[in-house]
């Protein structure tokens, strides 16, 4: 086989430093690390830097972590979630949004009832002599008055037209 | 819930990860799994980040960001990655930030204190002598120096493969980095440490 070193395949090597190998793979590394000094020299320092690793044991966790997270946690949840905390085994989480959801529907809908019964605006004509002022009354009536003197010569010759 | 995580992750796609079944029932307000999920990762989280920051205080502190940024995007997770990549990213991250803001300082202050505040823990089982310990310890200090003096992403990537026992495609998602940038840093890493550690057999 082709010596990892020269290849420059090194996680071979320290897979095989660590014993992460397959039998087969191991197998055939075995014979080529015996007979290749620089492979062999590879192998053996890598595998004291594993044992120093290894005896670097890490400090065990605080008593109190999860006390002082759950601490950190319910001060940033909100009212709502810490109200609705005691119905979470019943199962209340889900249902309460869909009731509020469903609840804002039934107002909107309520809502627009509402509007569609309301009396439509008035005719605009009524709106129109509400808005008269009372010069502008007097002058329509001086010209009904005037339309009205017109058309009585008409009327009267029409008459002696007739007799 | 099986039917919603097939939903989820698409057909053909790969299974989720129990760890992300619990993070979606977490997302539909079930406690008890962000629970589940904190006594399964917890010690690696904490672990991982004491032995990136090699101060205790300090790794308690960022575990328990970790932990809250977990949480507080529970509304908008999405099982897109396996759960331990996300989580090893946010401690990464934080703890990579921290090194940056100073709190490396007090690492290498914390490196030349005296046993005196170790962990019981880290002396072996068997009653030391005081000459034993002191041996133990000289050779401890050696070991958390040679780490330390690792430029981070490399001291990320040892600490992921070594006690994570992460592949190369995990470490690569949780660096936001190619599968080869991995081996590289790795090969680098290991090399500085041969240097310093063979010596050790």
């Amino acid at each position: 086989m082709k010596c990892p070193m020269e290849t420059r395949e090194n996680d071979v090597l320290l897979a095989y430093s660590s014993r992460k190998l397959d039998a087969a793979e191991r197998s055939l590394l075995d014979g080529h690390v015996e007979n290749c000094a620089a492979c062999r020299e590879f192998v053996q320092a890598q595998r004291a830097v594993w044992d120093a690793l290894d005896a670097w044991e890490a400090v065990p966790v605080s008593m109190d972590f999860d006390r002082r997270l759950y601490q950190r946690i319910d001060q940033q949840v909100s009212w709502f979630e810490r109200a609705m905390r005691p119905f979470e085994s019943l199962g209340f989480r889900r249902v309460v949004p869909i009731a509020a959801s469903a609840g804002v529907v039934l107002m909107a809908g309520l809502l627009l009832q509402r509007t569609s019964v309301t009396p439509l605006a008035p005719p605009r004509d009524t709106a129109q002599m509400e808005s008269l002022q009372p010069e502008q009354l007097e002058h329509a009536l001086d010209e009904m008055d005037a339309l009205s003197q017109l058309s009585r010569p008409v009327r009267a010759g029409k008459a002696d037209s007739e007799m | 819930m099986n039917e919603r995580v097939n939903r989820d992750v698409g057909a053909g796609a790969t299974p989720l990860d129990l760890d992300a079944e619990l993070m979606l029932r977490v997302k539909d307000g079930d406690g008890a799994s962000f629970g589940a999920l904190l006594d399964k990762h917890r010690m690696a989280v904490v672990h991982f980040l004491y032995r990136m920051v090699q101060n205790r205080a300090v790794a308690e502190e960022l575990a328990q960001e970790v932990f809250l940024r977990v949480y507080r995007s529970r509304e908008t997770y999405e099982p897109t990655a396996k759960f331990t990549t996300w989580l090893f990213r946010i401690a990464t991250h934080l703890a990579l930030n921290a090194l940056r803001d100073g709190k490396h300082e007090r690492v290498l202050e914390r490196l030349d204190e005296t046993s005196a505040d170790m962990p019981a823990r880290q002396v072996p089982d068997v009653r030391p002598s005081v000459e034993q310990s002191l041996v133990y310890q000289d050779k401890l200090d050696e070991v958390r120096r040679a780490v330390a003096a690792l430029p981070e992403k490399q001291r990320a990537a040892v600490l992921m493969h070594k006690y994570q026992e992460m592949e190369y495609t995990q470490i690569a998602k949780v660096l936001n980095c190619s599968e080869s940038a991995v081996k590289s840093l790795l090969f680098r890493a290991y090399e500085t440490l041969r240097a310093r550690l063979a010596h050790m057999a």
